[in-house]
């Protein structure tokens, strides 16, 4: 009884930890913005930074006169479509581990494959966007197959691997589109425009872009939830990201976890990449990086790894990237802002012993509070005893 | 066609290209070796390359910016050491936030600092460098009248010289200095070190401060003579082939100087034959696509090196 209590006061202990460490690093990013705009700002500088901090914080919710702006919100759920997929891919690499950077470049190529699949495959509606996504994720699972095997055979970072396959994945695609499958009646270099069949369908028509690639993207959620915390894989790739050597010990086949976290992260990021590009567009047009790679590792350090926060930090992220470009568009401030805040909240989220010693103040404190609470309790059988033997 | 491509021009281009890959191998060579995987290389070349490239602009004069350049190289990777270090955010993840700050960030300031505008969407500060702020040349004496020789290794930027120079010096500093022993038992074994007295955040500092040094010359030999000017991801992953220079050449100085001359062999190349009228997005990745393979190759390397040693010791044993 008094023991439950006890883990109930700590697990209240960390939550309140992780609240307001998170609140705090998330304060300095603001700081640190606020000086940024304060700086760059030109004319009366108190007022601009005022305006542009409220464009950034509210901005997406409200329109300038106050009615909430439904237009802005789905374009803030729409832009989670992605990173949900990019952070759970990390997610599920990083838990094991491994620092895979792949996911910029496995979006890339599972947004490319699903376009040829929507271009050129003549399948009947409902069966071409599913075929198509699953290509999309069996061609990055094979992308991912190369640092993963390198790394689990022969001790190759895969760091430096997938950095690396970005760059070749990226000027393939770019070769591949410029020469054989560009559309010569356009302007700019895309492909030839899908079959309509191919398209996911909106959710909401209101131009917004928000598809039922959103309800995809968090069934998503829950399935690599579940992996990762119901299932002996999912158990395997979080126990030899916590301790390889004790996994190996305990006779887990490493290599092939290895290879498995990162072939289901390329997966998931496959899957992000058609269900973005058959939502979103009509045509494929990417010829650089699209950056949600990186978003998708910031949404993985922000969720502590666990699938189940991803939706919670890809909302965020993409609500500040809204905040940001509402910012550049109404009050010139320019929207890669959006990187230096991205970066700044990322290490102090990341920073073990930020804030350590009000962590260590809230142990203390609770273990008082405990020691006090034993003591009472102690007392208060004593009396009773005494009273008992009185009696 | 082999000697359209390989000519004198071709062998100084090596030169050229490998310097900056250079420059940033031997940052992650010396942070390596104290245990420090910097990853924020790409990212600090490209703050630097931008500040070193404004202040030449500025004040008219190279050695300002250079000298900016490798300041800002050092502030970038000592705060990534606060980070790391202090707060003990993990060295991978500090070194992606300042990628971050190296790719979008600096359009950021750029755009900030020059005025341009969101309607441009390519702001660089290219028009701001003209040949008059390019880190000059040297021809030098003697070597130059050599034939074949001469047009190979004379008439580069002083810095290319200084990147060649430095690998020496790198090596002398970890293996013929106090100050590198202690860089490299922090790397080996950090409790060791410290039971006999090493500071082993001092030594990380300064091995993590090294690094940003080598990628603030990296990036002002972009910004300032490479390229002439900043622009959006002119680094291209140079930080990363650095990366991938250091554990192919084993972590030493000079094995990695060979390395990260592969690379600029195969980044001279590409560029060669892309002059050649073959598609660039074909020939760009060859670098990129080299690195993987010299780090497998490198892997194997060891792996049948490893192998034959344990068999060699085990017939050893046999024998007794």
């Amino acid at each position: 009884m008094n023991e439950k209590k006890a883990m109930q006061a700590a697990r209240r202990r960390s939550l309140t930890f992780t609240l307001v460490r998170g609140a705090a690093a998330i304060g300095i990013a603001l700081l640190v913005a606020a000086v940024l705009i304060f700086v760059s700002a030109d004319g009366d500088r108190l007022a601009h930074t005022g305006e542009a901090l409220r464009q950034l914080l509210i901005g997406p919710l409200f329109r300038s006169n106050g009615s909430i702006n439904v237009k802005n919100i789905c374009d803030v759920l729409a832009a989670m479509i992605p990173t949900i997929f990019t952070g759970l891919a990390t997610c599920v690499m990083f838990s094991a581990n491994q620092f895979n950077l792949g996911a910029e470049g496995g979006i890339m190529l599972g947004a490319f494959v699903s376009a040829l699949f929507a271009v050129y495959v003549p399948l009947p509606a409902g069966v071409l966007p599913v075929v198509a996504v699953l290509a999309a994720a069996a061609a990055v699972s094979v992308m991912m197959l190369i640092p993963a095997v390198l790394k689990a055979k022969l001790g190759v970072s895969e760091m430096v691997n997938s950095l690396m396959l970005n760059y070749v994945v990226m000027y393939l695609i770019k070769y591949l589109l410029n020469t054989h499958l560009a559309d010569k009646t356009k302007g700019q270099i895309q492909s030839y425009p899908f079959q309509e069949q191919a398209r996911i369908a909106p959710l909401i028509d209101n131009g917004s872009m928000l598809t039922w690639g959103f309800v995809i993207a968090l069934i998503f959620v829950v399935l690599t939830s579940l992996f990762m915390y119901r299932t002996r894989w999912g158990y395997g790739i979080r126990m030899i990201g916590i301790n390889q050597d004790f996994a190996r010990y305990s006779g887990m086949n490493v290599a092939a976890i290895v290879i498995l976290s990162q072939v289901l992260g390329g997966a998931l990021a496959g899957i992000g990449g058609g269900v973005e590009m058959l939502g979103r567009y009509s045509a494929y047009s990417w010829n650089a990086l699209p950056g949600y790679g990186w978003t998708g590792i910031t949404v993985a350090i922000l969720a502590g790894n666990n699938p189940a926060f991803v939706p919670l930090a890809a909302f965020f992220m993409a609500y500040l990237n809204k905040g940001c470009l509402l910012m550049s568009t109404y009050c010139g401030v320019p929207s890669q802002l959006i990187d230096i805040l991205q970066a700044v909240i990322f290490v102090f989220f990341a920073a073990k012993q930020f804030l350590a010693k009000y962590r260590q103040r809230l142990v203390v404190k609770g273990a008082q509070e405990e020691l006090a609470a034993q003591k009472a309790a102690a007392a208060e059988a004593a009396a009773e005893t005494a009273e008992g033997s009185v009696k | 066609m082999l000697q359209l491509i390989f000519n004198t021009d071709f062998f100084f281009s090596i030169l050229r290209i490998t310097a900056p890959i250079l420059f940033a191998t031997l940052g992650a060579v010396v942070g390596e070796k104290a245990g420090v995987s910097n990853i924020g290389l790409e990212g600090t070349m490209m703050v630097s390359a931008l500040f070193g490239s404004l202040t030449t602009y500025w004040s008219g004069s190279w050695a300002v910016g250079l000298v900016v350049a490798l300041f800002c190289g050092v502030l970038v990777s000592l705060l990534m050491g606060f980070f790391a270090f202090n707060l003990k955010t993990d060295i991978i993840l500090t070194g992606i936030a300042v990628n971050m700050i190296g790719s979008g960030g600096t359009l950021f300031l750029v755009k900030v600092i020059t005025q341009q505008t969101e309607g441009k969407a390519l702001a660089s500060t290219t028009s701001l460098i003209t040949a008059a702020h390019q880190i000059p040349s040297w021809n030098i004496p003697l070597i130059k009248d050599i034939p074949i020789l001469g047009p190979i290794l004379s008439g580069h930027c002083i810095l290319t010289y200084v990147a060649f120079l430095l690998v020496f010096l790198t090596w002398v500093l970890l293996y013929r200095t106090p100050l590198g022993l202690n860089i490299r038992s922090v790397g080996e074994n950090p409790n060791a070190a410290s039971s006999v007295g090493v500071s082993v955040l001092k030594i990380k500092y300064i091995a993590i401060g090294f690094s940003g040094l080598m990628a603030g010359f990296g990036g002002a030999f972009m910004s300032m003579y490479y390229s002439m000017g900043w622009s959006l991801d002119m680094v291209a992953g140079r930080g990363f082939i650095a990366l991938a220079a250091q554990a192919m050449g084993a972590g030493e100085p000079v094995g990695s100087m060979l390395s990260a001359l592969v690379f600029g062999f195969a980044q001279a190349f590409s560029i060669k034959v892309s002059s050649k009228g073959i598609d660039s997005n074909l020939v760009t990745p060859i670098p990129y696509l080299v690195t993987i393979l010299g780090l497998v190759a490198f892997a194997l390397v060891l792996r049948h090196r490893v192998k034959k040693q344990h068999s060699a010791s085990a017939l050893e044993k046999t024998a007794k």
